[in-house]
C-alpha cells in the first residue's frame, strides 16, 4: 500500500527511473566489465568458455600478454594510433572551428554538413578510404600522381612502413567534424566584447587567440582531448575493414589486437587481459576529461 | 576642417548595414579634454557611432580624424583609443592586476613595471585590495571601476564610454556619474560618453549631441538644448519631466492655447495671426498662481516631498511641476501662469522652432 502510494505522489517514482537507468547500464556495461576484469585473471580454454568457477591463474595471463614478440609493436602502434589521430583531429577540428566562427554567409549551414563523417558508420567510412587509399586504383594515388607529388603507386594499406598511418588518415576524417562542433561550441561561449576590448587594448589577432581563445577555452580543450583519446582507444571498425592489423602487425593496435587473440585465436583468457589494460587507460582519461568540464573559468 | 584643434573629428560619416542606413552623414568635432555625451532613444545610432569612433565598426562613408590623424581605415588596435563597455568586458580568466596591465603586457612593458603601474591605478580609483581578485568575485560596482582603470592606465587619446552606468542601481549610478566627470577633470582626458538617460548627459557633459535615427538633431550646450531646442524631439527629450505640447494658434496678442477657456499667452511671435502652432510648455515654469491665465482642473497630484506634480484633467494632460506642498486634491480647479518668454513654439509640420 505504502509502495503503491509512493508511486502515485511521485516520491517513489524518480527511483523507479533512476532504478530502470541502473539496472540497464548494470546489465549491458557493469556486469561483462566485471567479468571481462576476472576473465583476466582465469584459465579459460574453449571446454571451460560456459561456466564462471575457472581455475585461478593470477597474474599468468598478463605476464604471457607481455611476453608475446609482437607486444611492443602493438603497444608503440597504439600509441602512434592515438597521438597522430587526436592530434590531426584537434588541430584540424580547432582550425576549422575558427573558420566557421567568422559567420560568413552560408558558414552555418556547411558546418552541418561537416556532420556526414560523424553520422557514418565506421565499417563504411573505413570501406570508403580503403577504396580511395588502395594501391592499384586509389583516388589519392591518381591525385597525388596527376599532381606530380609521386611518380608510383603508393600503397598505402600494404606498405609495412605506412599502413598505420592508412587507418590514422580515415580515423581524424572520422573524428574531425566532433572535434570541430565540441570546439565551436566552446567559441561560440565567448563574448564577442572580451575581443572588442583585448582589440581596443592592442591586441594582434594572434595574441588575442593566445590571450583571450586558449585560455578561456581550456576546459573545453581538456574535454575535447580526453574524449579524442577515449574514442581514439575505442576505434575497431576501421582496422578490419582498412587493414585488419597488416601486413605482419604493422597496424595492429591493442584493441584489435584483444579482438583477434579472443575471437580468432579463441584465447578468451589473453583478450580480456588486453582490454584490462585499455581499461586503465581509458579510465585514466575519463578522470581527466571529468576534471577538466568541472573546473569552468567562466566570468 | 582642422584637425589638429580637434582630438576628434567625424566628417561626414554614413554607415548602411544591407539596406539599413544607421547613420546619416554625421558631423561632430570634440575638443581636446572635451567631454561630449551621445544621448538619445534606443536604436538612434548612438552607440554605433561610439563603435565607428573605437573602429569597432567600418563605416560606409566620411572620415575620423583623431588627434589630426586620418584614422577612418585603421583597425581598431591602431587608434589607441580605450573603451569602457557596458557589460564591462572584463578578461574572466585573468584577475583585477592582469586585466589592468594587460595592455601594458601586449606593448611589452616589464612586468614588474607594469604591476606597478596597476598598483598606482588602483590607489587612486580604490581597488588596492581586489587587486588579486577574479572578475567573478566582484560586485557590479567593483567591476565598473576595474573597466575604468583598464580604460585610465593606458593613458589613450581618447575614452569612449558605451553606457557604462546602465547595470549599476539608481544611487551608485548617482555617485559614479560624479566620480567619472571628476576623473575626467583630473586627467584632461577627452571623452565620448553614450547613454539614454538625458539626465546623465546633462549633468557629465560640456556638449550634449542629441540623436535620433541615425542623425544629429542638436548638439550644443546643455543648457543651450535646455533654453533652444532646435525642435519638438529635442525639447520632449531634454528636461524631466518632459516638456508639454499643446496645439495653439497665434493671435495679436500672442499664442491662444487650445485648453479649457481658450487661455491667451503674450508672447512675442513675429508670426502673422492665425497661424496653427505648437506650443511648448516646461513643467516646472508652470506656476501655481491663483490670478494665472489658465485654469484646469486637477487630475492627479504625485508628492515626492521636495516636489509636487500636478497632473490636469485636459486633453491634452499637462504636467506641472509646484516647488512647495500644496493643498490641493484632485478635482480642484488652479491657476496657472507661465512666463510668456518661456514658451516654446513650434511648426506643427516641420516641428522645428519658431
Amino acid at each position: 500500500m505504502r509502495i503503491l502510494r509512493s508511486l502515485t505522489d511521485g516520491i517513489g517514482f524518480d527511483l523507479i527511473l533512476i532504478g530502470a537507468a541502473m539496472a540497464f547500464l548494470m546489465a549491458m556495461a557493469g556486469l561483462p566489465l566485471v567479468y571481462n576484469v576476472l576473465m583476466s585473471f582465469q584459465e579459460v580454454d574453449m571446454f571451460s568458455l560456459g561456466s564462471l568457477i575457472r581455475p585461478w591463474a593470477g597474474f599468468d595471463n598478463y605476464r604471457s600478454v607481455v611476453a608475446q614478440p609482437e607486444f611492443w609493436l602493438v603497444m608503440k602502434n597504439t600509441a602512434l594510433f592515438v597521438v597522430g589521430s587526436i592530434a590531426g583531429q584537434f588541430t584540424l577540428g580547432f582550425a576549422l572551428a575558427l573558420f566557421f566562427h567568422q559567420n560568413f554567409p552560408g558558414s552555418a549551414t556547411i558546418r552541418g554538413l561537416f556532420l556526414v563523417s560523424w553520422v557514418m558508420p565506421g565499417l563504411v567510412v573505413g570501406a570508403i578510404w580503403s577504396f580511395i587509399l588502395a594501391g592499384d586504383y586509389g583516388v589519392l594515388n591518381a591525385l597525388l600522381q596527376g599532381v606530380g607529388l609521386i611518380s608510383e603507386p603508393v600503397f598505402w594499406k600494404s606498405d609495412p612502413n605506412l599502413s598505420l598511418y592508412a587507418v590514422i588518415i580515415a580515423n581524424i576524417w572520422l573524428g574531425l567534424a566532433f572535434n570541430m562542433l565540441l570546439l565551436s561550441v566552446g567559441l561560440a561561449a565567448i563574448p564577442r566584447d572580451i575581443y572588442e576590448a583585448a582589440e581596443l587594448d592592442g591586441a594582434t589577432a594572434w595574441q588575442r587567440f593566445r590571450t583571450i581563445t586558449l585560455p578561456m577555452m581550456r576546459s573545453t580543450i581538456g574535454a575535447v582531448l580526453s574524449l579524442g583519446l577515449i574514442g581514439t582507444l575505442q576505434q575497431f571498425d576501421l582496422f578490419p575493414a582498412i587493414t585488419e592489423g597488416g601486413p605482419a602487425n604493422t597496424s595492429n593496435v591493442s584493441q584489435y589486437w584483444a579482438w583477434q587473440m579472443s575471437f580468432k585465436l579463441y584465447d578468451f583468457a589473453r583478450g580480456a587481459t588486453i582490454s584490462v589494460m585499455m581499461l586503465v587507460l581509458v579510465l585514466f582519461a575519463a578522470v581527466i576529461y571529468v576534471r577538466s568540464t568541472r573546473g569552468e573559468v567562466r566570468g | 576642417m582642422n584637425g589638429a584643434m580637434n582630438q576628434i573629428e567625424l566628417t561626414g560619416i554614413e554607415k548602411h548595414y544591407g539596406g539599413y542606413h544607421a547613420l546619416k552623414s554625421v558631423n561632430l568635432a570634440i575638443p581636446k579634454g572635451g567631454f561630449v555625451a551621445l544621448v538619445g532613444p534606443s536604436g538612434c545610432g548612438k552607440s554605433t557611432l561610439l563603435r565607428t569612433i573605437a573602429g569597432l565598426e567600418t563605416i560606409t562613408g566620411g572620415a575620423i580624424h583623431i588627434a589630426g590623424q586620418d584614422v577612418t581605415t585603421l583597425p581598431p588596435r591602431l587608434r589607441d583609443i580605450a573603451m569602457v563597455f557596458q557589460s564591462y568586458a572584463l578578461y574572466p580568466h585573468m584577475t583585477v592586476a592582469e586585466n589592468l596591465t594587460y595592455a601594458l603586457r601586449l606593448k611589452g612593458v616589464p612586468k614588474p613595471v607594469a604591476r606597478k603601474r596597476a598598483e598606482d591605478i588602483a590607489e587612486t580609483i580604490g581597488l588596492t585590495p581586489l587587486l588579486d581578485r577574479y572578475p567573478r568575485a566582484l560586485s557590479g560596482g567593483q567591476r565598473q571601476r576595474v573597466a575604468m582603470g583598464r580604460a585610465i592606465i593606458r593613458e589613450p587619446k581618447a575614452f569612449l564610454f558605451d553606457e557604462p552606468l546602465s547595470n549599476l542601481d539608481a544611487a551608485l549610478r548617482v555617485h559614479m556619474r560624479a566620480e567619472i566627470r571628476k576623473l575626467h577633470n583630473r586627467l584632461g582626458a577627452t571623452s565620448v560618453y553614450v547613454t539614454h538617460d538625458q539626465i546623465e548627459a546633462m549633468t557629465m557633459a560640456d556638449h550634449v549631441v542629441v540623436m535620433r535615427a541615425g542623425v544629429i538633431e542638436q548638439q550644443g550646450a546643455p543648457l543651450e538644448l535646455y533654453d533652444r531646442p532646435a525642435n519638438r524631439f529635442v525639447a520632449g527629450f531634454i528636461g524631466s519631466p518632459a516638456m508639454n505640447f499643446i496645439d495653439a494658434v497665434t493671435t495679436d496678442q500672442g499664442v491662444k492655447l487650445a485648453l479649457p477657456g481658450e487661455p491667451v499667452i503674450a508672447t512675442t511671435t513675429r508670426s502673422q495671426p492665425g497661424r496653427k502652432v505648437l506650443a511648448g510648455l516646461r513643467p516646472e515654469h508652470l506656476a501655481v498662481d491663483p490670478d494665472g491665465a489658465l485654469r484646469l482642473p486637477v487630475a492627479l497630484v504625485e508628492q515626492t516631498g521636495s516636489t509636487s506634480y500636478l497632473v490636469t484633467d485636459t486633453e491634452p494632460m499637462l504636467t506641472v511641476s509646484a516647488n512647495l506642498r500644496r493643498d490641493i486634491h484632485p478635482g480642484d480647479v488652479v491657476g496657472l501662469s507661465i512666463d510668456p518668454a518661456r514658451v516654446h513654439l513650434f511648426d506643427p509640420a516641420t516641428e522645428a522652432r519658431l
